[in-house]
């Protein structure tokens, strides 16, 4: 009689769970509310500690930013013919005032590095081994283009290589990290991602670098935007 | 009548022989059909009049309006390649002649490559290049990521950081082939420190090339608690058997041995060279492949790793065999292989290639400025590229006696 009370209870909680877990909007994927492993402790000075972090729920999105969307909010938007599905490289303000237009806002760093790892303290979104064929090689390459092509453990595609991606976050250290830098502080923005154009090491979930939020230079930078959920 | 004609004559020699209207101190080309020995003399006297910066070379140049009389306005990334390879050249040219003259260029060359450390500020911290101005440079912004710095240790100076594995691979190359074939003993001594801070410091950073924030640079990989590319294994071996040649410090030795034991580099350097599919194939990763084995094979003396070795080669012949020569190291790759296996390969096609080298056509083009104000401004100049491959090719062939003094 238990055993029955027990799987009855079992079953109620997942069905309450399923049922609680809204229904992310079009071409988003949920990520639930919790802790997960943040940072890491044999990379940069800058991903240390390891810690863990949480986030409230959010939806985020399965892609980056495409040209032909970006071009939707600023017709003047220029590129390449052919590469609509491609990801948009743009400065940090535009691609805030994209999220804004949207309805959305760009992730924080703990947002976008739970999304690429999930709660496992993974390397890379798809495990913790490297593979040329789950990266999209550059911008040259439409979205989700890899040859394996390998999700997230919440759905989301190319959170390696790719483009760079913009988080809504000042360049800061972390809590309990005391290497100084003298770039910390409010002159810039984290990226995340990496482009595989760069060492594969820079594609890492927990890899952290520093760009000025307008002069994006010759960096392959991009971004995907956050909602929060009701 | 003949006074109008001989002023109209030197008129035209003037307009054509000055050098200064255009930034261009040497303007003489050669001729497709020269002999390969006028050629390469010829495309020297470019390369050193036109893109000597203080005997760091430049590989891209851009004349005025939108550069500077000076050669320092270029994409300025890759230098340290140029560089190294003209000193690779002017070691096995020295080597051959045994002229003062030449092994005063390449301990010019030297002194650069100690400055590329010196304008940094931190020993063993190597920039890609420099520029001796005290204002930002407007091809800072855009030929590459900024990177740019204000040197502290030189005032007057800027320099280019985020240093990758394949400039550290030109390091290792031309200053040890500097070592090995040109330098004196004064120049030996410079050369080892060099080499001992810059290889000290990567060892000190678990294998990495950090740069002035202590970050690791965007391609300053080849850490064995990270995922790398199999390549920059064989980077790192070559470094460290280089390094240990050099300075004869038994660290380098150790740390090879590690890398090997612990990490099994050896067996990772296998897989340097990606053949399938056949479009990842990378012409540019064989120039490094080849210069790391060019270094290595001739270094290590055990068999099972000379054996490793050869295999990796053998798998970088598979695709060089039937090469096309549309690029200068490819021939030189062909020159490596011959060098490294004793095999006898120069077939007419591939001497013919050797013949045919040539350095780079100077070109015109519009330039897109950045205005201090904000937009930009779009300049027609003239630009040249880099013949220092072919350069050290023909002086790398005469020296293994590839090539024949008459081509």
């Amino acid at each position: 009689m238990k055993k029955y009370i027990y799987a009855l209870c079992f079953s109620f909680v997942i069905g309450q769970s399923t049922l609680a877990q809204p229904t992310p909007p079009k071409g988003m994927v949920y990520v639930p509310a919790g802790a997960f492993i943040m940072g890491s402790h044999y990379g940069d000075p800058d991903e240390r500690p390891q810690q863990m972090a949480e986030t409230n729920a959010f939806f985020i999105d399965k892609y980056e930013v495409s040209n032909a969307e970006f071009a939707q909010f600023d017709p003047e938007f220029k590129f390449l013919a052919g590469r609509e599905n491609n990801a948009a490289i743009v400065t940090w303000h535009q691609a805030t005032a994209y999220a804004k237009w949207a309805k959305k806002r760009l992730p924080t760093e703990k947002e976008w590095e739970k999304a690429a790892r999930g709660t496992d303290g993974r390397v890379f979104p798809w495990g913790n081994y490297y593979d040329e064929s789950f990266v999209v090689w550059d911008q040259k390459t439409s979205r989700g283009g890899s040859i394996a092509k390998p999700e997230s453990p919440y759905g989301c595609f190319d959170m390696a290589g790719s483009v760079w991606e913009w988080t809504a976050d000042w360049y800061r250290p972390y809590p309990g990290n005391d290497t100084p830098m003298e770039q910390y502080g409010e002159t810039y923005k984290v990226m995340r991602g990496g482009s595989n154009f760069n060492d594969q090491a820079l594609t890492r979930t927990t890899h952290r670098y520093y760009l000025h939020p307008e002069k994006i230079s010759r960096y392959n930078v991009g971004f995907r935007c956050v909602k929060d959920v009701d | 009548m003949l006074l109008r004609a001989l002023l109209l004559l030197f008129m035209f020699f003037y307009l054509t022989s000055r050098t200064d209207s255009w930034g261009q101190k040497v303007n003489q080309f050669p001729k497709k059909t020269d002999p390969l020995h006028v050629k390469v003399e010829l495309f020297d006297q470019l390369m050193r009049g036109n893109h000597w910066n203080e005997g760091a070379i430049m590989q891209h140049v851009i004349f005025p309006p939108a550069g500077l009389e000076r050669p320092i306005v270029g994409s300025q990334a890759d230098c340290l390649d140029p560089t190294s390879e003209m000193l690779a050249a002017y070691s096995h040219k020295y080597a051959l002649t045994k002229d003062p003259k030449d092994r005063d260029i390449a301990n010019q060359i030297f002194e650069a490559v100690l400055k590329l450390e010196e304008v940094t500020g931190v020993p063993g911290l190597v920039a890609r290049s420099f520029n001796q101005t005290d204002e930002p440079l407007w091809h800072e912004e855009v030929l590459w990521y900024h990177e740019w710095h204000k040197s502290t240790s030189l005032p007057g100076y800027r320099w280019l950081g985020d240093l990758s594995s394949d400039k550290f691979t030109s390091i290792c190359y031309g200053v040890g082939t500097f070592w090995e074939l040109c330098a004196d003993d004064a120049y030996k001594q410079k050369a080892a420190g060099l080499l001992d801070r810059f290889m000290g410091r990567v060892v000190d950073n678990n294998f990495k090339l950090t740069d002035l924030d202590g970050k690791m640079t965007m391609w300053g990989n080849f850490c064995p608690d990270l995922p790398h590319q199999p390549l920059n294994s064989l980077k790192m071996l070559m470094g460290l058997k280089v390094a240990h040649r050099i300075t004869g410090k038994e660290r380098y030795n150790a740390a090879y041995h590690m890398l090997i034991d612990r990490y099994h580099y050896d067996d990772e350097q296998l897989k340097a060279k990606m053949l399938f599919p056949a479009e990842w194939r990378n012409v540019g990763d064989d120039y490094h492949a080849a210069r790391s084995l060019y270094m290595l094979m001739r270094y290590e003396k055990d068999r099972n790793l000379l054996n490793k070795y050869r295999m990796s080669l053998n798998r970088h012949w598979e695709d060089w065999k039937t090469i096309n020569f549309d690029w200068e190291s490819n021939i030189w790759f062909i020159m490596v292989y011959q060098t490294l296996t004793g095999e006898e390969i120069m077939t007419e096609e591939r001497k013919k290639a050797i013949k045919d080298m040539w350095g780079f056509e100077r070109q015109t083009r519009e330039f897109k400025i950045p205005m201090k104000g904000g937009g930009t401004k779009t300049v027609k100049s003239e630009e040249e590229g880099t013949a220092a491959a072919m350069i050290r090719n023909y002086w790398f062939g005469r020296y293994y006696g590839l090539i024949d003094p008459k081509w």
